[in-house]
């Protein structure tokens, strides 16, 4: 066979390799192991370090585009805080999308569990416009930047808000983000009001983060995928209720685990890419500008 | 009306997904609807989202309810150059517009110089003075860093011409930076197929096994 | 007169910020928390502030049939209809959050449009592996070693290669050689950045007031 055609050979039969590897482990999932790494478990020691009635940030600074990175992300830490009787404000600074995630994600955590009290061990503030505007005035309250919740109701009378004032009654910020939106809860708001920020980020962004997470500007990085997968699995080596949750099928069909297998696949096939790739580069003697 | 046993949003959902994904064979009218479709929407949704979010809670409710109270009244201010920012639109008054940007952008610079100098530039610097003559490995990964720190910004320092000593240093630059881009490009592989596995989740799981009973 | 006045806003409206960091007396605290406040609301209205000129440009499409104009229809017709779910509850103050129809418009349109639009790029990196990715020179090999340990590292078939080393290996890069590049990068940015706010603040730097010289 021509080795040059090989090598240009038609695009869509690439995208179609790249389809199969993808859809085989969504039909039939492979469920490959998955390591802890010390960026995740930053995280989930600090949570573990809280006690029943402290509180939480978790910022949904994502939309659409990374909801299948950050969603999962999401699920396993709104339930880690509930388990542990953590209050929760959640909110959101981005745009596009980040207050309806917001929504959709806490409907279907909160509904596992019968004894939360909304207003009481958990509050929904919805959006707010003004990215690094927002965040410096919660440092003063949080009533003053967020007057009603999602829904428009008033928040006065919430007792959540009553105990949590602003960033002096939060024990850590949680934002799962998007773009540039995690790093400015670092440089802005660790470096200013002094709260401990840990950062659930599209996998994009990771690299970037690991410089905040050295300096510890971060104390807690979890890139992507695979950094929800390790939560997931801390999760189920530490309780007996998360190795119930994710085993049922159909939360495995929206757990990070499961998605590994996808990951775990195309990695290969793109690895192959590269190495075949190469090989044909070098074979056919190195064309120019190809 | 639900066909097949699903939901109208499932299917609008799903075709949807397939017009985008259709690009990937060639441009086509499905996509370049989808893709119209998906412009006008977002849009359509900031307006939607300023509004409710923002704009009812902390300005129209506290405006109509305590004018003066709280100093509410103060609220016009920014409510007025909100609105000059439009002015841009009105040839005759245009100027004005200019007062509100002015506003805008000399709050965001202020508040982004904070952020280079005092959130970034301070810390990252700080973080990298580390001990070496400790003795151990850690010593030798402390050294690591320092040099890639050093050698990238000497790298992209362009006042002095990269020959010699300091063209031998950004060399070294240039090799973390790969390191790095490297390790960008494998986990921007990660981000982009954690959606792509998103979407065909939602196509098998949510569209065509509850179409066919599984 | 036009043009000195938001140059001056822009001076005080820029320093503000700054001088509260360095003075946290409670008068000047005070006003700097309140311009927080203010700005969350000139920043909502500048938000849409595209709108318009993306309504008149497709306006101007359809009205002279230019090329593509059935798409003009079509993003105005989203826009409009996700504008208007989205204000209808505040204005006949019906709903206080979002509108039922928002929030299923968001969940079954808006949302897999955005997500599958994105996900494409999935195939585009795999192509751009295939082809583009060559181990040319020491750089791009280094890249491209990098880029393979690290994507190794994130699947479980790296340690089960490697006998376990792949994690640490990939966690060693991220931690320190690629840490240090972006560290170096962020420094450098960040410099450039906060030098840029100084200009803006000063006055130097203009182009954001526009061309017009009035």
């Amino acid at each position: 066979m021509n080795l040059k055609k090989l090598l240009y050979i038609d695009r869509r039969i690439i995208y179609l390799v790249v389809a199969i590897g993808a859809l085989i482990p969504i039909i039939r999932p492979i469920g490959l192991p998955v390591e802890p790494t010390d960026p995740v478990i930053g995280l989930f020691d600090k949570l573990e370090s809280l006690s029943p009635g402290d509180a939480v940030i978790i910022s949904y600074d994502y939309g659409p585009s990374s909801e299948p990175e950050l969603n999962p992300m999401s699920s396993a830490i709104l339930r880690h805080c509930f388990h542990r009787e953590i209050k929760v404000l959640i909110m959101a600074v981005f745009p596009l999308g980040g207050v309806n995630m917001a929504i959709r994600e806490v409907e279907r955590i909160t509904s596992e569990f019968e004894d939360l009290e909304y207003g009481v061990d958990y509050v929904n503030l919805g959006y707010k416009d003004g990215g690094q505007a927002a965040m410096k005035a919660l440092a003063v309250s949080i009533r003053d930047v967020f007057p009603a919740d999602v829904d428009g109701n008033d928040i006065s009378a919430m007792p959540i808000i009553n105990e949590i004032r602003n960033y002096d009654d939060v024990e850590v910020v949680i934002s799962l983000a998007t773009g540039i939106i995690g790093e400015w809860w670092a440089d802005l708001v660790n470096a200013q009001f002094s709260v401990p920020v840990a950062v659930g980020c599209t996998a994009v962004s990771a690299p970037k983060y690991y410089a905040f997470l050295r300096s510890g500007q971060m104390i807690a990085v979890l890139g992507g995928l695979k950094g929800a997968s390790e939560y997931e699995e801390l999760l189920r080596r530490n309780f007996v209720w998360a190795r119930k949750v994710y085993s049922d099928p159909a939360e495995m069909k929206l757990a990070a685990t499961t998605g590994m297998d996808v990951q775990a696949i195309v990695h290969v096939i793109i690895i192959v890419f590269i190495i075949f790739g190469n090989i044909m580069y070098f074979a056919t003697g190195k064309e120019k500008g190809r | 009306m639900q066909p097949l046993g699903l939901s109208i949003g499932v299917w609008v959902n799903a075709l949807l997904t397939l017009c985008i994904l259709s690009f990937l064979y060639k441009d086509n009218p499905f996509f370049r609807f989808a893709e119209s479709l998906f412009a006008g929407m977002s849009l359509g949704y900031y307006i939607g989202i300023v509004t409710v979010q923002t704009l009812q809670p902390n300005l129209i409710r506290p405006l109509g309810e305590t004018f003066f109270g709280n100093h509410n009244y103060l609220l016009l201010i920014p409510m007025a150059l909100g609105i000059m920012l439009y002015f841009r639109y009105i040839p005759r008054i245009s100027w004005l517009s200019r007062i509100a940007l002015a506003v805008y952008i000399g709050y965001y610079v202020g508040v982004l110089m904070m952020q280079k100098i005092h959130g970034q530039v301070i810390p990252q610097t700080r973080d990298t003075i580390m001990p070496v003559t400790t003795g151990g490995i850690d010593a030798l990964w402390n050294l690591v860093v320092i040099i890639g720190v050093f050698s990238v910004l000497v790298y992209f320092y362009f006042s002095v011409e990269h020959k010699g000593v300091v063209g031998k240093v950004s060399r070294v630059g240039i090799w973390f930076l790969m390191i790095s881009f490297g390790a960008s490009f494998g986990y921007t592989i990660m981000a982009r197929i954690s959606l792509l596995m998103g979407r065909f989740s939602f196509l098998v799981n949510n569209w065509i096994r509850p179409m066919f009973g599984s | 007169m036009r043009r000195t006045i938001p140059l001056v806003l822009t001076f005080v409206v820029g320093m503000y910020p700054i001088f509260a960091f360095f003075v946290p007396h409670a008068s000047i605290s005070g006003v700097n928390q309140w311009l927080d406040r203010a700005l969350m609301i000139v920043a909502a209205f500048a938000l849409p502030l595209g709108v318009v000129n993306l309504v008149g440009m497709n306006l101007t499409k359809i009205k002279q049939k230019r090329e593509g104009w059935p798409y003009a229809i079509v993003l105005l017709a989203g826009l409009v209809v996700m504008a208007y779910f989205g204000v209808i509850g505040v204005i006949t103050r019906q709903h206080t959050g979002f509108h039922p129809t928002f929030q299923m418009l968001f969940d079954n349109m808006v949302s897999p449009l955005q997500a599958t639009m994105f996900s494409l790029l999935a195939f585009y990196v795999a192509s751009a592996a295939y082809r583009a990715f060559r181990a040319r020179n020491v750089e791009a090999t280094i890249l491209l070693v990098a880029a393979i340990i690290v994507m190794l590292g994130r699947i479980p078939f790296g340690d089960m290669l490697t006998g376990g080393r792949m994690t640490p290996l990939s966690e060693w890069i991220m931690n320190r050689p690629n840490a240090a590049a972006q560290r170096g990068i962020i420094i450098g940015a960040a410099l450039g950045a906060a030098s840029m706010s100084i200009r803006v603040i000063l006055g130097i730097e203009r182009t954001y007031l526009g061309k017009s010289r009035d």
